[in-house]
């Protein structure tokens, strides 16, 4: 009886799931068919060991290394690592290699737990010497229940939706409250009062140019009796240059824009110095209200876009590369592309799927390496790309020739050098290739070499390349099938493979195999891989030395470009070491950035650019410059990485869109590494995401929290839609009428939605959270808008646009925020104690937190010391008496409404408090204190 | 230590509807007089409806708090807590096991200059370099057979602090005063010291990554010896009389405008939180003036700069901030590729003030609740590094990174003292009993805290988040 129940336990915990638990009757039917004796031994020694020891980590629940050991299906197709079992020679199985602790990299069960009694361990040899008895008809549960992706709201095509019925038929202004009403009175609610003229100028302003109305602007509208006055505000707010300003910084939160590249190494430059550049596409984007499809696909592959359009849009592609550069780790900096882009512009979480299947969405691991190979295709410029022509003057002059000397101290050398590099590399390859039998090493960093040392990168890509050939290759194929061979049967099995090269019709079945190496095997059969190597490097010497011959007296002869070597088994040999897919064919960027000149090279060289780069970044007279990439000559071939570990690539990928937002047939991208054709696919108009998370995101920044709440994850774990058809209302208006952001601005603002008060008590406690938009939300400004207003009250703000980013913390420094440079390595603390977005990757929305931290900046920092003393001393304040007109004029320049006469009370009874004269040291005078009193209140850092 | 700060309730006297304080208290976990410490997330997470859950352990943490002393660089096992006498035979010969493949290459042998010699009574070997650490070793566990991934110092710092070697994520900090926010309002949760600037990876190493950005460290140079230096904008301008008059005003502009506002509780939140900041600056300028520690207390620690900032630690968890994490200094201060002899004089610079760290917390009844963490973010080779005319390093009397296996050492807040816990093969190259894996460390301190480190997530970018990732085991042996 206990049996017969802890077998059932065991069975429920094996299949994961229970429905799927096989009957006891139908299992032990199936036991009767096979070996009683087998099923017994199984039962009572194997599967207790494996239920106790194994399943925790290799199971339905955890799929530790990719092992599952809860069926036989499982245990014959092994881990990540290879197969566990080897029926052949069943001591040679790695799981008894494990079990009984032979090697001290692989143990298992891990410590803490252990090794098994020595028992155990016989009874797992004994069971895998017999074939690995498992008892049949035994299915293993699926690892999570997969959500129905078919059905899922976020996939299903945008479609123009019906203008539902209301009951109120005066209330609606515009067709988006058509969607709100209905929902509310479908709950029995009304709508909350309208919010008075003084608070509507405020939010709106605030709202699209992320400034407070000017008490003449506030005056102006409340007073303006036309019946259009709201609409003329909007229409002026976005022709305003600082809507662009405002909006383009709610993109770079997106966009995880920073001016430095986080933390580097050595003596690579911090600064993405022209980052700028891209800052300031973005608001003139915005500011000129470019349809947003074309937005995205310039900021994706502005340099594959037809010649002849705006050099400003290369600029774009800061998008893809003003990320982490995390050290150089281009795997890395390839997964936070495919993060901003896919959270940024689909609202999916694809890099979930970076070492597994994603978890929960219709993204298998080989669709993200389907995008690894899209942006692994291509690299990043060098010196960032000149954005037109150096205007005309001595400046322009001076820049031009000043540049020329730089460039011309590096062409004298680093050609050169990159010439030897590449040479050592042709020269050495038998060293290279014995070093690729070893195998892969796990990744270093990168540090300066030593003259003569072997380079791992490099070796790496011969393992690569050898790996792509494989044994049908003309000149790999004798490779491939020696690298077969056991060492001890090495010489016979090997002078076995080169006799049958010469079998008589051997040659009509078996691939061809390259003259040369053929008889050069021939000649002198290899006693191991190393001869073998060895071979090899002598052969690709010998073609390399005659190939530089060649190339040397045809330019002494002064005669053309030689293209090729005559003899056509030469020239297929010469292909491996100058073909675009060589393995020694590392670019001149990526020999810098590995290290693999030697240490003085190396330094002298990055010595010569850095002297270019530190004139660009600060020449007067050129043109602006962007930090774009560039498409390479051969694009990547993706490959899975098995765990997202890149010394384990697994099988071949295409670059292709998403499965999941694909319908049909996907064809692979042919253009370059397809990095256009992404950009089309995003912005397709049958893509089913790109509009309504954008459209999404316009709404959040307007009422302060979004249709779909999970701005960046539409996903099946993302929060579902509050007004699913005003989404899709609005999003399939959005592409129909051209992508105009402008446009969707006017829809949501004028309607009478956004128009409510925010104060209604009823609906607060029907409505906690505002599902249902029957009132507008309180929201308090973000940081940029905070600092913004209180340079403006101050009278301080510098309303200059664009140009190099500046330091926020700095005394006197009055430019607006989304000027500021932002240093991700060293966010100024002021930043981060105001939530403003981490640079370190997409920011799908800020936090808003309340601490100490904030009001102590504001009490205590000379910045709002500096701001409170420029307030109280603002001339059309100063000139009023000391008094009630003075008090009144403060409020209302802060708060932007008129005073109360309590309010006034309270401020002059303090006033009276204070000392009458202006204190000698860093303090403030009582009227400066009363300043900043209204600069820290409530009323000035929220917006109703 | 003020755990149930006053309420100003006479200034600003108010009545929140109590749906509002309902609300607040399932946000914050806590209760409604902490909550301006904490954040009022408005995200994705809190949406997700695990913040409120995540914002208390998962069951009674035996320690509270944490001092984190991070020996930055890197120190050599075999010159402190793991003596390899073994090593002395082959001085000078081939280790007959080969060595390891480091950052750059080593030699020969290199036995340890320095002595080792049994203290307290578990009889643990310590050596020379940290005599006052030994005496409390019956207090300690020393970890012997830690493991780390890569022997560089960058992906091993993040790998220590936050569980991920180059992505960013939280560090450890962030996550606990996130998971329990502070004992103290007055003063942040998560503190990192360093003294002259900071350590490699900067910042990050105490990065809140995608968690909210106040759980991030505060960072303090200790270098300052002046308070007003060392906390920025904790001091008034008006002076305590004035600013008090003037922060009246403005509870009273805020109350009338709360009260047409619908008591917004975000609006209260805000009100509370000048009053927090208020208290904060007379109790953090007491905090870190360590002058007002009495002569024999200064005596105890000894002079100099590790001294005050370890000192500083004590004030500061005494007073309830959750983490703090105590840098030896700017860059990697015990990198000691060119000569080990270095590491004599660092370990002299703070050996007394560790030891009389660990004496202190403990005669103030604060070592049982507090976990006091030692080490750095990977040991040294037992095999001595080569010359590198490249860098210029010519003495050839120093040792290379390893992460095959290293000592850290635990005391104080539910560890079991006077242990050590497995051990590293005969020459000190890699664990090769019990080999505790940084992720097992993790596991094993949020266990101490009161989180089951597989349950203890935050949700983002679709997916669970946690500081372990998907590995750690607690080690059970080193618990009390």
């Amino acid at each position: 009886m206990k049996q017969a129940f802890w077998l059932g336990l065991a069975l429920t915990v094996l299949c994961g799931c229970p429905t799927e638990v096989t009957s006891q009757e139908e299992r032990e039917a199936a036991a009767q068919a096979t070996n009683a004796g087998q099923t017994e031994f199984f039962e009572s020694r194997i599967r207790p060991l494996l239920v106790e020891h194994c399943i925790t980590c290799h199971g339905s629940q955890k799929q530790q290394s990719g092992l599952r050991l809860d069926s036989r299906a499982g245990l014959l197709a092994g881990g990540d690592s290879g197969a566990v079992l080897d029926l052949a020679h069943p001591r040679a199985s790695r799981l008894l290699t494990a079990v009984g602790y032979e090697d001290p990299d692989l143990q298992m069960p891990p410590a803490p737990a252990g090794k098994l009694p020595s028992a155990a361990i016989a009874a797992f040899s004994t069971w895998i010497e017999q074939g690995a008895f498992w008892p049949a008809g035994e299915r293993p549960g699926k690892p999570a229940a997969l959500a129905s992706d078919k059905t899922h709201w976020a996939f299903e095509p945008v479609r123009p939706r019906p203008i539902p019925s209301v009951q109120d038929r005066a209330w609606p202004r515009s067709p988006v409250d058509y969607f709100v009403l209905s929902r509310l009175e479908g709950q029995g609610m009304t709508p909350a009062p309208d919010a008075d003229r003084t608070a509507l100028i405020r939010r709106v302003t605030f709202d699209l140019i992320g400034l407070p109305p000017s008490d003449a602007e506030v005056a102006a509208f409340v007073d303006d009796p036309r019946p259009d006055a709201y609409a003329r505000l909007i229409d002026r707010l976005l022709d305003s240059p600082h809507y662009g300003e405002r909006w383009g910084r709610y993109w770079l939160d997106v966009a995880r824009y920073a001016d430095t590249k986080g933390y580097v190494r050595l003596q690579e430059e911090r600064r993405f110095y022209c980052a700028f550049t891209y800052r300031d596409y973005v608001i003139a984007a915005f500011n000129e209200d470019l349809p947003y499809d074309r937005f995205l696909v310039e900021q994706l592959a502005a340099d594959q876009l037809p010649p002849g359009t705006d050099p400003r849009a290369l600029a774009a592609l800061g998008f893809l590369t003003l990320g982490r550069q995390f050290t150089g780790n281009k795997h890395d900096v390839i997964d936070d592309r495919i993060d901003v882009v896919t959270r940024g512009l689909l609202g999916l979480t694809v890099t979930c799927a970076r070492c597994h299947d994603h978890k929960y969405d219709p993204i298998p691991t080989a669709d993200y390496y389907s995008l690894y190979g899209v942006f692994a295709s291509s690299e990043d410029v060098i010196f960032p790309t000149p954005l037109g022509k150096p205007t005309a003057g001595a400046a322009a002059k001076q820049y031009e020739s000043d540049l020329a000397a730089r460039q011309r101290e590096l062409d004298d050398y680093e050609p050169k050098q990159y010439a030897a590099l590449l040479n050592e590399f042709r020269s050495r390859v038998a060293d290279y290739l014995i070093k690729a039998i070893a195998g892969r090493e796990p990744p270093q960093q990168p540090l300066p070499k030593a003259a003569g040392e072997i380079r791992q990168i490099v070796v790496e890509r011969w393992i690569e390349y050898l790996e792509r050939t494989g044994p049908t290759h003309p000149v790999w194929g004798p490779w491939h099938a020696f690298a077969a061979l056991q060492p001890e049967q090495f010489e016979t099995a090997a002078g076995a493979i080169i006799a049958g090269w010469s079998t008589p019709g051997g040659e009509r079945q078996a691939p061809r195999v390259h003259a040369t190496v053929k008889s050069y095997f021939a000649s002198d059969p290899p006693h191991s891989m190393a001869d073998v190597a060895r071979g090899y490097g002598e052969l690709l010497a010998q073609v390399h030395q005659r190939w530089q011959t060649l190339l040397a007296s045809t330019a002494a002869a002064g005669s053309g470009a030689l293209g090729r070597l005559s003899d056509p088994d030469e020239e297929e040999l010469r292909q491996v070491l100058y073909g675009d897919d060589s393995p020694v064919a590392v670019r001149p960027l990526e020999a810098l950035a590995e290290y693999l000149y030697d240490a003085p090279i190396n330094e002298e060289i990055v010595r010569r650019r850095n002297a270019i780069h530190q004139y660009l970044s600060h020449a007067a007279g050129g043109p602006p410059r962007a930090h774009t990439l560039i498409e390479l000559p051969v694009p990547c071939e993706p490959r899975v990485f098995v765990r997202g570990n890149p010394t384990r690539p697994g099988r071949q990928v295409p670059r292709q869109f998403l499965k999941a937002l694909s319908p049909g047939q996907r064809k692979p991208f042919a253009q370059g590494g397809g990095r256009l054709e992404l950009a089309r696919a995003i912005t397709s108009r049958d893509n089913p995401l790109t509009a309504r998370v954008a459209v999404n995101r316009v709404w959040e920044h307007h009422f302060g929290t979004g249709l779909v709440r999970s701005p960046s994850n539409f996903g099946l774990r993302g929060e579902a839609p509050t007004h699913p058809e005003l989404l899709d209302y609005l999003a399939a208006r959005f592409m129909e009428e051209g992508w105009s952001i402008k446009q969707l601005h006017r829809w949501i603002l004028l309607s009478h939605t956004y128009q409510q008060g925010s104060g209604d008590d009823v609906l607060r406690s029907r409505d906690p959270e505002n599902r249902l938009y029957g009132r507008m939300n309180r929201r308090r400004l973000d940081f940029e808008a905070l600092r913004d207003a209180l340079l403006a009250t101050a009278g301080r703000l510098d309303r200059t646009l664009g140009g190099p980013s500046a330091e926020l913390t700095v005394p006197g420094a009055n430019r607006r925020t989304v000027y500021g440079l932002i240093d991700r390595q060293g966010l100024p603390g002021m930043l981060a104690t105001f939530d403003f977005a981490s640079p370190d990757a997409h920011s799908p929305q800020r936090y808003t937190t309340i601490v100490p931290q904030q009001a102590l900046f504001l009490m205590n920092s000379p910045l709002m010391a500096d701001l409170a003393r420029a307030f109280a001393g603002r001339a059309d304040l100063k000139s009023l008496p000391a008094g009630a007109d003075r008090a009144a004029a403060m409020i209302r320049g802060a708060w932007g409404r008129p005073a109360s006469e309590r309010e006034i009370k309270l401020s002059l009874e303090y006033i009276a408090r204070e000392p009458a004269d202006a204190p000698a040291d860093a303090s403030l005078s009582g009227w400066e204190a009363f300043a900043q009193a209204l600069l820290l209140a409530n009323e000035f850092s929220y917006v109703d | 230590m003020s755990t149930n700060p006053k309420r100003n309730s006479d200034r600003t006297h108010r009545e929140p509807p109590s749906v509002s304080r309902r609300e607040l208290l399932r946000r914050s976990g806590m209760g409604l007089a902490a909550l301006a410490m904490l954040p009022l997330l408005e995200g994705e997470a809190a949406r997700a409806g695990t913040v409120a859950d995540a914002r208390r352990s998962h069951f009674p943490g035996k320690a509270k708090r944490i001092i984190h002393l991070f020996m930055n660089g890197g120190p050599s096992q075999v010159d402190t807590f793991d003596p390899k006498p073994l090593l002395e035979k082959y001085a000078g010969r081939e280790l007959p096991t080969g060595n390891l493949q480091t950052e750059r290459r080593t030699g020969a042998a290199f036995p340890s200059p320095f002595k080792f010699q049994k203290y307290g009574q578990s009889g643990i070997e310590v050596s020379e370099l940290f005599p006052h650490v030994a005496e409390s070793i019956d207090d300690i566990a020393v970890i012997r057979s830690m493991v780390a991934d890569i022997p560089n110092h960058e992906p091993s710092l993040l790998l220590m602090n936050c569980g991920e070697a180059r992505l960013p994520r939280p560090s450890m900090g962030s996550w606990l005063t996130y998971g329990l926010g502070s004992e103290n309002q007055n003063l942040p949760g998560f503190v990192a010291l360093c003294p002259g600037g900071l350590p490699i990876q900067g910042a990050q190493n105490w990065q809140s990554g995608f968690l909210p950005g106040i759980h991030q460290g505060t960072y303090i140079d200790t270098q300052h010896t002046q308070v007003e230096k060392l906390i920025e904008h904790i001091q008034s301008r008006l002076g305590s009389e004035r600013q008090r008059r003037q922060l009246d005003l403005l509870a009273a502009l805020n109350q009338d405008h709360l009260n047409r506002s619908q008591h917004d509780r975000d609006l209260e939140a805000r009100i509370e939180s000048f009053e927090l900041a208020y208290r904060m600056q007379s109790e953090a300028t007491e905090a870190f003036d360590v002058s007002r520690e009495p002569q024999h207390v200064l005596d105890m620690y000894g002079p100099g700069t590790q001294a005050r900032q370890i000192l500083i630690a004590r004030r500061l968890v005494e007073r309830g901030v959750r983490f703090v994490q105590v840098w030896h200094g700017a860059q990697q201060p015990w990198d000691s590729h060119n000569d080990i002899q270095d590491h004599a004089r660092l370990a002299r610079e703070c050996d007394q003030a560790i030891g009389a760290l660990l004496k202190d917390l403990k005669q103030r009844g604060l070592l049982d609740e507090t976990l006091v963490i030692w080490g750095g973010e990977f040991g040294r080779t037992p095999s001595v590094e080569l010359p590198n005319p490249l860098i210029g390093q010519a003495k050839a009397n120093g040792r290379d990174h390893n992460h095959y296996g290293f000592s850290m050492w635990l005391a104080g807040g539910g560890v079991k003292g006077g242990i050590t816990h497995g051990a590293t093969d005969e020459f000190g190259f890699r664990a090769v009993e019990k080999p505790v894996h940084v992720h097992d460390l993790h596991a094993t301190i949020l266990h101490l805290m009161g989180f089951d480190h597989e349950r203890f997530t935050f949700p983002y970018a679709g997916r669970d988040f946690r500081l372990t990732d998907v590995h750690g085991q607690v080690v059970g042996e080193l618990l009390a």
